[in-house]
C-alpha cells in the first residue's frame, strides 16, 4: 500500500469508480430491492392505515408513518447494505486484487463510503418523493372536501418534507461510515451488523448519559461520561419529523446546522475507517 | 519473556479513534447543541425527568420514529379487545403501553385514564360478587384506589401535555364525579380555565363548585372577571365564530353573577354593570 502511495497521487476519479461499483453492486442485490418495495409498500399504504389513526390530525399521520418507514427500513438497509458491500470484497478476495493495484486504501473506503451513501440517496429520494405526492394528494382531496378548514392555505410545509428527507439521508451518512468504521477492524459480516446496530441505539440514546451525569458530584465519574457523550454523534437531533405539519415548521437554520453536523461526522468516521483499515493484514 | 509491542497496536489504534472522536464532538458541540435545544424544546419525550421514562421514549422516537403512531395505535385496538373482554390486568398494562410507545396523542391519555377510573371500578365491583353484596364501604375504597391510579396516570401525561387544558377537566371531572372532592375538582377546573385553550364551561363548572362550597363571593369575584373577556358576538376577523360565542354562554354567566348578587345580598350600587 505505501508503494501504491508513493507511485500514484490520490485520484477521485479511482474514488468514484470505487463508488460506482458498490452503487452497482448494492442495487444488484436482493436485499435492497426488498427493504426499498417494503418501505416504498408502507408509505404507499399510510393512506390506509390513516383510519387506525386515533390521535393526531390525518395528514400529520400519514407524515409521520411515512418517515417512520423510512427511518426503519433505511437504518437497516444502511448497516445490513454497508457490512456486507465491503465483506464481500474480503470474503471474495477481490480487495486483495483491487489492493495490489495502484490504488490507496483512502480511495476504497471512501468509494465504498459513497456507493452506501449513494444507495441510501436512491431510497430516501423515492421513499420522501412518493410521501410528499400522497400527502399533496391527500390535501388537495381534503381542501376541496373542507374549504372552510383551509382558509389559511395548505397545512403541510412541503419544504419541510424534504428538509426530513435529507436530514435522514445525512444521517444514514454517518451511520453508514460508522458502520464502516466498525467493518475495518471486525472480521465477520455478522459482527459488523450487531455492532452496527448497538451503535445506532447508543447514539439514539447517549444524550440520556449526559442528562444523567451532569449532576453527578463525583468529577472523574462525571468527566468521564461527558468524554463518552461527545464519541458517540447525537442521532436524536435529527428527529425534527415531529413539526412537520404543526406550528411553525422546521427552523432553516437548524436544518443547516444538523447538515453540517452530520457531514462532519462522515467525513470524521470515514477517515477514522481509512486509518483502522490500514492497520489491517488482508 | 520478549515484550512483544505489535500486540499493543489495537489498543493504540483503538485510543487514537476514540480520542480524534472526542475531539470532534467538542468542535461540532457549537453547531449541535442549538439544533438540539430546538428539537428538545419541541418533542417532551427527550426531556423526561424520569430515566426509565426517558430510556423508552428515546429508543421509540429514535427507532421507530413516526412508526409509533401505527404501532401504538395497533396496541390501543388490543387494549379495546381485552377492555371489551373486562380484562382488568391486560387492559391497565395496555393502556400504559400504549402511551409509552407514543404519548402524543392526548385521546390515549383521556381515554386510558376513564377506563382506569371509571370501567374498572365497576369490573371489580361485579367480581367480588356484585353492588348488592359488595358493602358501601369497599365500594368506596375501591372507587379510590381506582381514582387514584388514574390521577396519577393523568399526572405523567403532564409531562408531555403541559398545556392542556383537558387533561385539567379530565383530573377535575375524575375528583367530582368519583372522589366527590368538590375542593380539587374546583381547582383543577381553575387550572383548565386559566389555559389559552381552555373551554369556557370549565371556568363555569368552577363557579358552581365555589358557590356549592360557600365560598359566594370568591365565586361572584371569578364570574365577573369571566364575563368581561367572554365572547357576546360573532367576528369573523378575530376568529370569533358563532359556536364560540354559542360555547362561551354569556347570557347563562350573567344570570349566575345576577344570582349570586341575590344570595349575597349586594346593594344596587356594588352590582355588576356589563
Amino acid at each position: 500500500m505505501s508503494t501504491a502511495k508513493r507511485s500514484v497521487p490520490f485520484s477521485l476519479s479511482r474514488l468514484g469508480i470505487v463508488a460506482g461499483n458498490t452503487f452497482l453492486e448494492a442495487v444488484r442485490q436482493k436485499l435492497f430491492n426488498f427493504l426499498l418495495l417494503l418501505a416504498v409498500a408502507l408509505v404507499a399504504s399510510a393512506q390506509l392505515f390513516r383510519e387506525f389513526n386515533f390521535g393526531s390530525s390525518e395528514l400529520k399521520f400519514i407524515a409521520d408513518f411515512g418517515f417512520g418507514a423510512m427511518v426503519f427500513f433505511g437504518s437497516i438497509l444502511t448497516i445490513a447494505a454497508t457490512a456486507q458491500l465491503f465483506f464481500s470484497e474480503i470474503e471474495n478476495r477481490t480487495a486483495l486484487t483491487l489492493l495490489a493495484k495502484p490504488i490507496w486504501r483512502t480511495e476504497f473506503i471512501f468509494g465504498k463510503l459513497l456507493g452506501v451513501f449513494a444507495v441510501v440517496g436512491v431510497f430516501c429520494a423515492l421513499t420522501t418523493g412518493l410521501l410528499l405526492a400522497l400527502i399533496y394528494n391527500r390535501e388537495t382531496a381534503l381542501i376541496e372536501a373542507h374549504p372552510e378548514a383551509f382558509e389559511a392555505g395548505r397545512l403541510i410545509h412541503y419544504g419541510d418534507l424534504l428538509m426530513m428527507g435529507v436530514l435522514q439521508w445525512l444521517k444514514f451518512g454517518v451511520l453508514a461510515a460508522i458502520t464502516l468504521l466498525v467493518a475495518s477492524f471486525s472480521n465477520t459480516n455478522l459482527f459488523t451488523v450487531v455492532m452496527g446496530f448497538f451503535m445506532l441505539v447508543i447514539c439514539h440514546l447517549q444524550y440520556l448519559a449526559r442528562d444523567a451525569y451532569s449532576h453527578v458530584t463525583a468529577l472523574p465519574l462525571r468527566l468521564l461520561v461527558q468524554g463518552l457523550g461527545y464519541v458517540f454523534p447525537n442521532f436524536q437531533v435529527f428527529n425534527l419529523a415531529d413539526q412537520i405539519g404543526i406550528g411553525q415548521g422546521i427552523d432553516p437554520m437548524v436544518f443547516v446546522r444538523v447538515g453540517g453536523y452530520a457531514l462532519t461526522y462522515i467525513a470524521v468516521f470515514g477517515a477514522l475507517a481509512v486509518y483502522s483499515f490500514s492497520q489491517r493484514e488482508i | 519473556m520478549k515484550f512483544n509491542l505489535a500486540r499493543l497496536r489495537p489498543l493504540l489504534t483503538g485510543s487514537v479513534v476514540v480520542t480524534i472522536l472526542a475531539v470532534t464532538g467538542l468542535v461540532v458541540r457549537p453547531l449541535e447543541a442549538p439544533a438540539w435545544d430546538w428539537v428538545r424544546a419541541r418533542q417532551p419525550a427527550l426531556k423526561l425527568d424520569s430515566i426509565q421514562g426517558a430510556l423508552g421514549q428515546g429508543l421509540t422516537v429514535g427507532l421507530l420514529g413516526g412508526f409509533r403512531a401505527i404501532v401504538a395505535d395497533f396496541f390501543w385496538i388490543q387494549t379495546h379487545s381485552v377492555w371489551e373482554d373486562r380484562d382488568l390486568p391486560a387492559t391497565q398494562t395496555f393502556i400504559k403501553l400504549v402511551t409509552a410507545i407514543d404519548p402524543r396523542p392526548l385521546f390515549f391519555w383521556i381515554n386510558g385514564s376513564r377506563m382506569i377510573a371509571y370501567d374498572m371500578p365497576n369490573w371489580r365491583i361485579v367480581d367480588s360478587g356484585g353492588y348488592n353484596a359488595v358493602p358501601q364501604a369497599k365500594q368506596r375504597l375501591i372507587d379510590e384506589e381506582q381514582a387514584t391510579i388514574a390521577l396519577n396516570y393523568l399526572k405523567e401525561a403532564f409531562n408531555y401535555h403541559p398545556d392542556s387544558a383537558l387533561l385539567h377537566v379530565e383530573v377535575a371531572n375524575i375528583y367530582l364525579n368519583r372522589l366527590k372532592d368538590k375542593t380539587n375538582a374546583a381547582e383543577a377546573y381553575r387550572r383548565a380555565a386559566l389555559l389559552p385553550n381552555g373551554p369556557f364551561y370549565a371556568g363555569r363548572i368552577y363557579a358552581e363548585l365555589l358557590r356549592k362550597l360557600g365560598r359566594k363571593q370568591e365565586a361572584y369575584d371569578w364570574l365577573k372577571q369571566t364575563y368581561t373577556k367572554l365572547p357576546k358576538s360573532v367576528n369573523r376577523s378575530l376568529g370569533i365564530s358563532e359556536f364560540t360565542v354559542d360555547s362561551a354562554m354569556a347570557p347563562v354567566v350573567l344570570e349566575r353573577i345576577r344570582e349570586l348578587e341575590e344570595e349575597l345580598n349586594l346593594a344596587e350600587e356594588k352590582r355588576f354593570v356589563p
